[in-house]
């Protein structure tokens, strides 16, 4: 309780928690509707013109939601973190800035246009609302996370005489190699969260035995989609942001890792409790030598500890890492071992007559959203105690004008608007779902 | 530079006031023009596909903000802390009630959105009249260039002020009364049927309202913020904006008298322009004025950000600007004209009524 920047740093960590479920749904859903869309213009396919109709209501709902928890993200900047926001506003104000002005006024034109437009605009027309949408979500996360990647791995900056930082290089920015790989990882792991959620649609329906081309559209698309995507998060993009920590973030690693020793032949963990008092991992599964080879390369490749690294560099919640980076890369193996079984009863035309299988595909819709967070959790831990790495320490970024009692003020508040907006999010979409995508015809009724 | 980058910021807070001005002006009324259920849901229909692209100007403003000047973005917004989370509590329960409102049809349900709708934007309409108020008084900045403000203190101008007092809640009333006429003229343009005569009767009243508390408003500021006149007097742009606003009054006074509904609308929009820019051009170069002491203000120029950086945005941002508007007149060439009595509101998914009947259709076997 006497850390000044705790309530910050739980309110910051609750809202972009909560508001970054929507999003990664929507950008994940929205490259489905696109490809409907572009059937159903094409190729006047009827029943991926239903189905886009269908998940239209769902996106409009989940985006909806999106934007009304994503204002508060930027206003904090000034509003908690009004000292960092003053230190490195000179650097991060840009790609915040280009994300309203590029992305957000791009998306938010078509988004009305492709939820309520359909008969006033035309398939063709549809088709490139549907694309703005996506183009404007996926322009929209590219801002945000080369913001974060900065705060990362900071690159592309000056520091200016009042030592705050200012824009050096803006294509050092904007390009910046942490933002690349980060964008390539955390888009993969949205489509995995909206494939998962078109499969478990398909997977109630048929368990239903309702809407069965739906479902069987749902289905062949969404299994397809979940291992393709499942696949690129763990690899190139994965492998690709673990060599990124191992090179820039040492200390993140080993505390990923539950490793307080140095040396050669690292072990990979598979469970265990990481003890931090004592320095050790209790009750530990491992694989010698596979984090070795996994960072550097070569198994014999040394990885160093915490022990290697003065205590105040430490990651200030070592346990909750841990966690976090071993739930993500779980669950991420998990998906690819589910989603190939689903894939292989698919191909031998067993799918829909797997009823097991389709229970698991329907209940699993909830843990992407887990792993996403669990990922962001791992990157926003490991970046502790820095808010921009070696630069900016996370104790100094916040407003100090502003009483914990102010701030505990207002986390009581979002948390009780955000509860009640939650219920009335599931409910607006179960009550979707449960009346289904409906005949064909339906969706042109009005203009 | 800094004079360019305080012009485009400013420029964001007009787009911002105009265009969402008149959804918050409509919301803040929704329950006096409106009487019925349809005629709410009309309300909601003519307020467009368009709205959140409305709210997301003020997204555009607190980036440019941030890019800008980052010295005075960081000083405002937390020493408005709270005041701020209202505005943004605000924002989600408006956009919520627009967005889902219209999504089930049923007395309860939308009585219930319509009520949240109508609050939220009434608290928009106060909080911003506030917010502006406390711009053109000042905020109690000390030595260390921070200011922290409760909402309210001893509701005295001088000294130690917190966010409400006598001159910022009438700048509040002003702002409120002159947005919700903003929303009665939009309203009279995109409506017909009953909505559209009350509506044009509420622009009148409300107007004539608007002018009054202008002239106090005036008086009040000349006692709170002595040196804004005489600045303004040396400006041209101050000059010109105050032109832009009578101008504007003129195009309200005779389209509100007639049946011009498009040029009284556009002379509402040219007011708020003008007074806004007016204001602006009089506080120049300072952006946060401080009650206690004069030179603990903070300026456009102590708060800006790098050279190099302004420099770097002053190439993509005018871009970007341009593309917003291209994507809105694309879009709402397809929104275009009144929206006729009892139609389909745009906040619902087309046919969901129709849908749910054919779900009824069903037969049992198949769900």
């Amino acid at each position: 309780m006497d850390d000044p920047a705790l309530w910050h740093r739980f309110q910051f960590a609750f809202t972009i928690t909560y508001h970054y479920l929507f999003p990664q749904l929507t950008m994940g859903l929205v490259w489905f509707l696109v490809y409907w869309k572009w059937r159903a213009w094409r190729h006047g396919d009827e029943r991926a013109a239903a189905a886009s109709r269908f998940w239209a209501r769902i996106l409009g709902l989940t985006f909806a939601v999106g934007v009304v928890t994503g204002i508060p993200m930027e206003f904090q900047f000034g509003t908690n973190w009004g000292a960092f926001s003053k230190y490195a506003g000179g650097v991060i104000g840009q790609t915040l800035a280009m994300e309203g002005m590029f992305a957000f006024l791009f998306e938010s034109a078509f988004i009305g246009a492709l939820i309520y437009g359909e008969a006033r605009l035309g398939p063709k027309r549809h088709f490139f609302a549907a694309l703005g949408v996506a183009a404007g979500s996926w322009l929209s996360a590219y801002f945000i996370l080369v913001t974060n990647a900065f705060m990362q791995h900071p690159v592309g900056y000056l520091v200016a005489a009042d030592g705050s930082l200012a824009i050096g290089d803006i294509g050092a920015y904007l390009f910046n190699s942490w933002a690349l790989v980060e964008f390539a990882h955390n888009q993969a792991a949205a489509l995995v969260t909206g494939a998962f959620a078109v499969t478990a649609v398909g997977a109630f329906y048929s368990l239903r035995n309702a809407w069965r081309d739906q479902a069987r559209l749902y289905l062949n698309h969404g299994t397809l989609a979940a291992l393709a995507a499942a696949l690129l998060v763990a690899f190139p993009t994965g492998d690709a942001q673990a060599k990124m920590v191992a090179r820039h973030q040492e200390p993140a690693l080993a505390a990923m890792e539950g490793r307080f020793e140095s040396g050669p032949m690292a072990e990979i963990t598979l469970i265990g409790q990481p003890n931090v008092k004592a320095r050790r991992l209790d009750n530990p599964i491992k694989i010698p030598g596979m984090l070795s080879f996994l960072a550097y390369g070569t198994f014999h490749a040394d990885v160093r500890g915490l022990d290697a690294f003065p205590q105040d560099q430490w990651p200030g919640n070592i346990e909750l890492l841990y966690y976090a980076f071993h739930v993500m890369a779980g669950l991420g193996t998990m998906f690819i071992g589910l989603m190939a079984l689903a894939n292989l009863q698919r191909f031998r035309g067993r799918l829909e007559a797997s009823r097991l299988l389709l229970w698991v595909l329907m209940l699993a819709f909830p843990f992407p959203f887990i792993a996403n967070t669990a990922g962001w959790m791992t990157a926003e831990l490991g970046r502790q105690p820095w808010l921009v790495y070696g630069l900016f320490r996370t104790q100094d970024g916040i407003s100090d004008v502003v009483s914990s009692g102010d701030v505990l003020f207002t986390l009581i508040g979002m948390a009780g608007l955000y509860f009640v907006l939650g219920l009335l999010y599931l409910y607006m979409v179960g009550r979707e779902i449960h009346h289904g995508p409906g005949p064909a015809s339906v969706g042109a009724a009005h203009g | 530079m800094v004079e360019v980058w305080f012009l485009l910021l400013g420029l964001t807070v007009m787009l911002f006031a105009v265009l969402d001005g008149w959804n918050i002006g409509a919301g803040a009324l929704h329950l006096i023009a409106a009487r019925t259920r349809a005629e709410r849901r009309d309300i909601v229909t003519a307020l467009g596909p368009m709205w959140s692209w409305h709210e997301v100007w003020l997204i555009a403003f607190g980036g440019t903000f941030l890019l800008a000047f980052p010295g005075v973005m960081t000083a405002a917004f937390s020493g408005f802390y709270l005041a701020l989370w209202m505005v943004l509590w605000s924002f989600i329960m408006r956009g919520i009630s627009l967005e889902v409102g219209g999504h089930i049809d049923d007395a309860l349900w939308q009585t219930w959105w319509d009520f949240v709708f109508a609050i939220s934007s009434l608290v928009l309409a106060v909080l911003f009249g506030a917010a502006l108020g406390n711009v053109i008084r000042g905020v109690p900045i000390d030595g260390s260039g921070k200011f922290s403000m409760s909402l309210f203190t001893h509701f005295g101008v001088r000294g130690r002020v917190g966010i409400l007092d006598w001159y910022t809640l009438s700048v509040a009333v002003l702002t409120t009364v002159l947005l919700s006429a903003h929303g009665a003229l939009y309203l009279r343009l995109k409506t017909t049927g009953p909505v559209h005569d009350r509506s044009e009767r509420l622009a009148r009243g409300l107007w004539m309202l608007a002018l009054v508390l202008f002239a106090a408003v005036s008086a009040e500021t000349w006692i709170v913020r002595p040196g804004l006149y005489s600045a303004m007097l040396a400006r041209p742009a101050a000059w010109l904006a105050i032109a832009v606003a009578i101008a504007g009054a003129g195009a309200v006074a005779t389209g509100l008298r007639g049946t011009a509904e498009l040029r009284a609308f556009a002379g509402s929009c040219a007011v708020i322009v003008g007074l806004l820019g007016g204001a602006a051009a009089g506080i120049f170069p300072v952006m946060l004025h401080s009650t206690l002491a004069p030179e603990h203000s903070i300026t456009a120029y102590g708060g800006a950000a790098a050279r190099h950086g302004l420099a770097i945005a002053l190439v993509w941002w005018p871009i970007a600007f341009g593309l917003a508007w291209i994507y809105f007149f694309l879009v709402m060439r397809n929104f275009a004209g009144k929206i006729p009595v009892g139609s389909d509101p745009p906040s619902r998914p087309h046919g969901l009524n129709a849908k749910v009947t054919k779900i009824t259709s069903v037969p049992k076997k198949t769900f």
